[in-house]
């Protein structure tokens, strides 16, 4: 008892630099990091969401007023197509470059020849700046004169206007979204594939299973945890994508395109209403953040 | 008797008391020179939207030099600023503190900063200005315009506007005169759609509001009442809106207009996918291709014989964070007395305001230009028409999406009225 009291009294009569875990040089490591992150992701946090507090404009700070920005949203016609739109966006997205990324995938998990040139020339999509590609894409299907409506009218189908009418620019805006997406898609399910065990086919091949019941019975439950860690990372980068609506079509025809960040950005810095912008890009963000959550939680039980 | 004595020693101490003050007097010019051109105060951020091409930068430039050689204690720095993100610019630049001490900007960029404290006025400016009878060499409305609760937020240095042009080449192909009336108009721009060429090109952006405009405008309408009131609604604004969105239903308009942008309507319209494009001047010098090829339209007639298009009074304006005013306004003024070279050797394409600039053979001996001086600009308004002056709405009339909104409707073919409606209450909610 009075060894473990002298001990102690030893401990504490030291100081604290010698303290186990109170040695000060792991945090001084860390505190230029902190400092950082402090820097550019709490501190604007911060003054974001005191913005979305208050009223008035950038330049011209208004009234406090609460959640008053939070709750007009609701009831905000732009805000509600905003939703809507940046979840069919999401969600099309998801499936349309989920489908086509395991398709191909599955195709370039086959011994063929050309297969190491494919898989390079299949990543271009992902790989081209999104300013580059996008804008080709424009010029591509903006009117008569452009490439996709030259091969259209091949066929004898056209023109069609693509970013001329709400119906069509949608579509157009979620196919290059997908074009946009596939590659990651491919490349993830690709790796997923190649670290199942052959032993398996070869054992319900023998069993005598079809090929679409050894798919549906080994290889999507094999890759079910990569394919959900890849839907949730899609759909935050969906939920969050401005260059693909805004390059294509700032948001238009009539609004059509506009997803939330989008318009977070147009109430902020053209309306000059930075209470409602911060209060939209709030919102996002807490749908990103439940997202993340789903995959984090993901992660840790595939971890376990 | 007189006191000598005191004569002379008062013309003594006269003489040395004008010397002494002339001696002081010099050496305060000498003290503030050197003040000046030690103080952080003398040197001047200029900060010039890109109005014209590369040349017009070059200018700025040289004429920012000649400034300084001119102005040994003021040093002028001349910072081109693109339009794309020029809110952000601004702002983030005042919220920072390093705002510019000068700055051109669109037409209602004065009044908004102004309104949020960060332009001066410039009163003092205007009344030396009208002192002199300099005042009098700018064309009649211009500088009047910029006002706004009972101050001159800006001085006005160049006229925007947008004119029609056409094809002369598809208009003699198709047997068409140029129209001088809606009916002209509507008739014209169906007799040159066919295959894949059509009457007009609009487009879904800032330049497809102007469109819409321009008829309004012709028609005797506005967007405002007198008191500054939004009128969207009004009867000649809709059978403006109603004969535009009559031409996209007619099939005159290219149909991929709603979706365009002011770039790929200029190329429909080089291209001869379109015979008429409402545009802003020396349309020619940006499309030299076809330069023979394009005419401008005389002022159209409206239903009511009224007149117009769409114009801006371009500002020049003091930053409130400015620590050395008085050499900004210096500034200010000599860029005003200086401007020519910009259209000279910048080819600028906004109008001069000033009639000096205006009578220069630059704009005597090119008949396009000479054309948009004598006949447009004498019928051209604002956006705040029929509000007499600006208010800092206007910006976000303008800017915010909703005249975006609606002549992207109108370019689908959506119902006027209702398209209009929704306009009006958003116009409503942003000028409250």
């Amino acid at each position: 008892m009075s060894t473990q009291a002298t001990a102690l009294e030893r401990y504490r009569g030291q100081p604290a630099a010698k303290r186990p875990g109170h040695d000060p040089l792991p945090y001084s490591l860390l505190l230029p990091s902190l400092l950082l992150i402090g820097l550019i992701n709490v501190y604007p946090f911060i003054v974001g969401f005191l913005y979305s507090l208050k009223d008035g404009s950038l330049l011209k700070q208004g009234d406090f007023v609460g959640l008053a920005n939070y709750f007009q949203l609701p009831a905000m016609s732009d805000f509600r197509h905003a939703l809507l739109f940046s979840a069919i966006f999401a969600i099309c997205n998801v499936a349309g470059s989920y489908a086509i990324g395991l398709g191909l995938a599955l195709l370039l998990n086959q011994e063929m020849p050309g297969r190491g040139f494919y898989r390079v020339a299949l990543l271009l999509p992902w790989i081209i700046p999104s300013i580059v590609s996008i804008v080709s894409w424009r010029w591509m299907i903006a009117d008569q004169n452009g490439l996709i409506n030259q091969a259209l009218d091949l066929v004898g189908v056209g023109p069609i206007f693509f970013l001329g009418s709400e119906r069509w620019a949608i579509f157009s805006v979620i196919m290059i979204k997908i074009w946009r997406s596939f590659p990651f898609m491919m490349i993830s399910c690709l790796a997923a594939l190649q670290s199942i065990d052959r032993d398996l086919y070869e054992a319900a091949h023998i069993d005598g299973a079809g090929r679409w019941q050894t798919f549906r019975d080994i290889t999507l439950p094999q890759i079910a945890g990569i394919s959900v860690v890849l839907w949730i990372l899609m759909t935050i980068w969906s939920v969050n994508d401005f260059e693909t609506p805004w390059l294509l079509t700032q948001g238009g025809p009539s609004n059509s395109t506009e997803n939330l960040i989008i318009l977070a950005y147009k109430y902020t810095f053209t309306r000059n209403d930075v209470g409602t912008g911060s209060a939209i890009a709030f919102v996002s963000l807490i749908i990103l953040m439940v997202l993340a959550w789903m995959l984090l939680r993901r992660q840790a039980r595939s971890e376990v | 008797m007189r006191d000598q004595g005191f004569v002379n020693q008062s013309a003594i101490d006269r003489r040395t008391l004008l010397k002494g003050a002339a001696a002081l007097g010099l050496a305060g010019a000498a003290g503030q020179r050197f003040m000046r051109s030690g103080a952080a105060a003398t040197n001047l951020q200029f900060w010039d939207m890109v109005w014209g091409p590369p040349e017009y930068i070059d200018t700025g430039k040289k004429l920012v030099d000649q400034f300084n050689k001119a102005n040994p204690d003021i040093t002028a720095e001349y910072r081109s600023t693109p339009w794309n993100n020029w809110y952000q610019t601004f702002t983030t630049a005042i919220g920072a503190g390093t705002a510019p001490d000068v700055s051109t900007g669109a037409a209602y960029q004065s009044v908004q900063f102004f309104d949020q404290g960060a332009v001066a006025p410039v009163d003092d400016l205007i009344a030396k200005m009208k002192a002199s009878g300099e005042l009098d060499d700018f064309l009649p409305g211009t500088y009047e315009r910029l006002q706004y609760q009972n101050h001159y937020v800006a001085l006005p240095w160049a006229i925007d506007i947008r004119i029609p042009y056409y094809r002369k080449d598809l208009f003699d192909a198709a047997g068409v005169k140029p129209p001088t009336n809606w009916d002209e108009f509507a008739a014209a721009a169906k007799a040159l759609t066919k295959g894949n060429q059509y009457g007009v090109v609009s487009c879904g952006d800032t330049l497809g509001t102007h469109h819409m405009y321009f008829f309004i405008l012709d028609n005797g309408g506005g967007l405002f009442t007198e008191d500054g009131k939004p009128d969207l609604m009004n009867d000649r604004n809709v059978e403006a809106l109603t004969f535009f969105s009559d031409l996209v239903k007619a099939g005159s308009v290219h149909p991929a207009s709603a979706g365009y942008t002011s770039d790929d309507a200029v190329k429909a319209f080089t291209q001869g996918a379109a015979a008429m494009l409402i545009t802003n001047p020396g349309f020619e010098t940006r499309a030299p291709e076809i330069a023979d090829k394009i005419a401008i339209l005389d002022p159209i007639t409206g239903p009511h014989g009224d007149k117009g298009t769409i114009a801006w009074v371009n500002n020049i304006m003091l930053y409130e964070q400015s620590k050395d005013k008085a050499a900004a306004s210096t500034f200010l003024e000599w860029w005003l007395s200086n401007l020519t070279p910009l259209w000279t050797e910048g080819h600028l394409t906004q109008l001069p305001v000033r009639k000096s600039i205006a009578s220069n053979e630059y704009f005597t001996q090119n008949p396009n230009m000479k054309q948009i001086l004598d006949q447009w600009v004498p019928v051209a308004k604002t956006t705040a028409t029929h509000y007499p002056g600006i208010f800092p709405a206007l910006n976000e009339v303008e800017g915010e999406g909703v005249m975006q909104t609606l002549v992207q409707d109108l370019l689908q073919g959506k119902d006027v009225k209702e398209s209009m409606t929704k306009a009006d209450e958003r116009m409503k909610e942003i000028v409250k």
